[in-house]
């Protein structure tokens, strides 16, 4: 059985955290980050059982990972 | 005769100056190693690795405030960690339980003061 992870969260998120949360390795294409995302999300949604903290983590992720100044991407 | 001093000289000269040199570069590959980017990259991931985690941390990834009882922090552990175990990640569910590790050990502590109460918590 793997060791757990020690420690909290860092304090600014690095690529390398954002793969690690959302269970993805750092260069994988948008569509798969999406999908971990989505993934990841329900499995940690506040509505069933999660936190908030986490939820807010996850989306950082997927941002830190898709690059947060990616133009074309639409704000809606 | 002078010639042959002076040829001593020049080669015991030579020897202590390469010994030198040799002495000299494995003092300075020492001196990088030890400062080196690699190596400061390294010392910081030491530094914040040490740092366990924060209990008000813990508490935000628990979604539990102070006056949350014990029962219901490790209701809501065993399902965030049974639902990351499924379909998150390893990295969050470590986190989950680091953040119920901390809050057991405040727990414990806490357990000593007036309440006296030896809820002995190991979940079944």
């Amino acid at each position: 059985m793997r060791k757990f992870y020690e420690g909290g969260f860092q304090v600014t998120m690095t690529r390398r955290e954002a793969a690690l949360i959302l269970g993805v390795r750092e260069h994988t294409p948008t569509d798969k980050v999406k999908e971990a995302h989505r993934r990841v999300m329900i499995a940690n949604h506040p509505d069933a059982g999660g936190s908030h903290y986490l939820a807010s983590k996850i989306n950082e992720a997927k941002d830190v990972l898709l690059g947060k100044t990616k133009g074309g991407e639409s704000a809606f | 005769m002078a010639a042959k001093i002076l040829a001593n000289l020049i080669v015991m000269g030579g020897g202590i100056l390469a010994r030198a040199v040799v002495q000299a570069y494995r003092q300075a590959l020492t001196n990088a190693s030890k400062n080196g980017v690699a190596q400061e990259a390294i010392q910081n991931t030491i530094r914040r690795a040490s740092k366990a985690m924060s209990e008000q941390e813990a508490r935000q990834i628990l979604g539990v405030t102070e006056e949350t009882p014990w029962e219901e922090i490790v209701r809501k552990y065993d399902t965030l960690f049974e639902n990351n175990a499924k379909n998150g990640s390893f990295y969050l569910q470590s986190k989950v339980h680091r953040a119920k590790e901390c809050l057991e050990a405040v727990h414990q502590s806490k357990g000593q003061g007036p309440q006296g109460s030896s809820s002995s918590s190991t979940p079944s």
